[in-house]
């Protein structure tokens, strides 16, 4: 990455794109686009990487959050524009969709990363479950019901306790 | 501005996790452009989100993918975005609109009832999304109602109240299947909101039937 922001240097921008292209390929078909979609979705996000790559300041962790935030935005963006019929680019909705981080001091998401992967790893079996399919449906109560074999009417106050455990680990007050 | 309300973990989760309708995400934003707490709320997610990509089983791009994506790397990016979007009517709201809003279309305010204005929120890409602003007079007491989904409220001048608490600009409330409520305009000032329904209008009871005749959606 460093190398990619200080001389785009393709090299290292084909190392990148051999490491998370594939993973950002498959969490993309994970919730919900078709392969074909999720192929194009993915490259527009490694090539939006590249274009951002200037604005960021290198360093191994961070990386896949960044990137993480880049895909969701470009799906998002893509599946709008899927609705959007006439294509107005003063009606392009998505600039507010950002990464928020895309300007932050990456030692400090570095340092988040560690205290969430952390956190996660801390996290029961069942928690861990509701997160992850938390991130992938846009109706996930029914998906984590079945999954955990618990009823339905329950599924809320199952997240809300995997989350306030999430939160607690990571010392947020409540 | 000290922020005493504020979106549910799960749903923070579900903005970090780009699956929240158009509709609640610009209400969220709007949110989220005040409150610091959230905004790292949001980036622990993101965090989440970046080691569950890391997780990932592979899956294989077509053979042609990098070669492609090289070739594109000198193009310029597609043009930049030129997101904003303002009205008449974003003037004529007469207040300072949250950023989140630029992109939308605001329409003009209409009748409701005594002292009671909503004004439809369009966002561009999101045809079905059902996001207004709701202002009314100092005193006004809204219909009691429950909720058919959830109702997502950003307080954006003025106060509310109601059973549960006080709402001051900068407040989100997030007012679930579980909430029965009758918020009152604080005595003070008109109080304008931004709002955003999930799922079926109607079912909203009082509120949702109150609009829906008007919003149709
Ligand atoms: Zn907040």
């Amino acid at each position: 990455m460093q190398s990619v922001a200080a001389t785009h240097d393709r090299t290292a921008f084909a190392a990148l794109f051999g490491y998370f292209a594939p993973r950002v390929k498959a969490f993309l078909m994970r919730s919900g686009l078709s392969a074909n979609m999720a192929e194009e979705v993915t490259q527009e996000t490694m090539l939006a990487m590249w274009h951002k790559a200037s604005y960021f300041d290198p360093s191994r962790a961070g990386v896949s959050t960044w990137i993480y935030a880049i895909a969701r935005n470009q799906r998002i963006d893509r599946l709008r524009r899927e609705q959007t019929h006439t294509i107005d680019r003063h009606l392009d909705p998505s600039d507010e969709l950002e990464p928020p981080d895309s300007g932050e001091d990456i030692a400090l998401v570095a340092e988040r990363d560690e205290q969430v992967r952390t956190a996660l790893a801390a996290l029961s079996s069942e928690q861990a479950t509701i997160v992850h399919l938390s991130f992938f449906a846009d109706k996930p109560h029914a998906e984590i019901a079945r999954e955990l074999g618990i009823p339905l009417g329950t599924v809320k106050s199952r997240i809300r306790l995997a989350l306030n455990r999430l939160r607690s680990l990571l010392g947020d007050e409540t | 501005m000290t922020i005493n309300h504020h979106p549910s973990d799960a749903t923070l989760l579900r903005h970090a996790a780009g699956t929240l309708g158009a509709g609640p995400a610009v209400v969220i934003a709007a949110h989220l452009e005040g409150c610091e707490s959230c905004r790292r709320r949001i980036s622990e997610f993101e965090s989440v989100g970046g080691a569950i990509l890391e997780g990932m089983p592979l899956e294989p791009l077509k053979t042609d993918a990098l070669a492609r994506v090289l070739e594109r790397l000198d193009l310029p990016p597609s043009s930049p975005r030129s997101g904003s979007l303002v009205t008449r009517h974003h003037r004529l709201v007469g207040l300072e609109l949250p950023p989140s809003l630029h992109h939308c279309e605001i329409g003009p305010w209409r009748w409701l009832g005594p002292g009671f204005r909503w004004s439809k929120v369009s966002i561009p890409g999101s045809s079905d999304a059902k996001v207004m602003l709701l202002k009314g007079r100092a005193g006004l007491k809204l219909p009691a109602h429950g909720h058919g989904g959830t109702e997502f409220l950003q307080v954006l001048s003025g106060s509310l109240f109601d059973e549960r608490g006080r709402y001051h600009p900068g407040d989100l409330d997030e007012a679930d299947i579980d909430v029965d409520h009758q918020p009152v305009v604080g005595p003070d000032s008109e109080c304008i909101c931004l709002v955003a329904l999930e799922g079926d209008t109607r079912l909203h009871s009082a509120l949702g039937r109150l609009l829906w005749p008007f919003v149709g959606f």
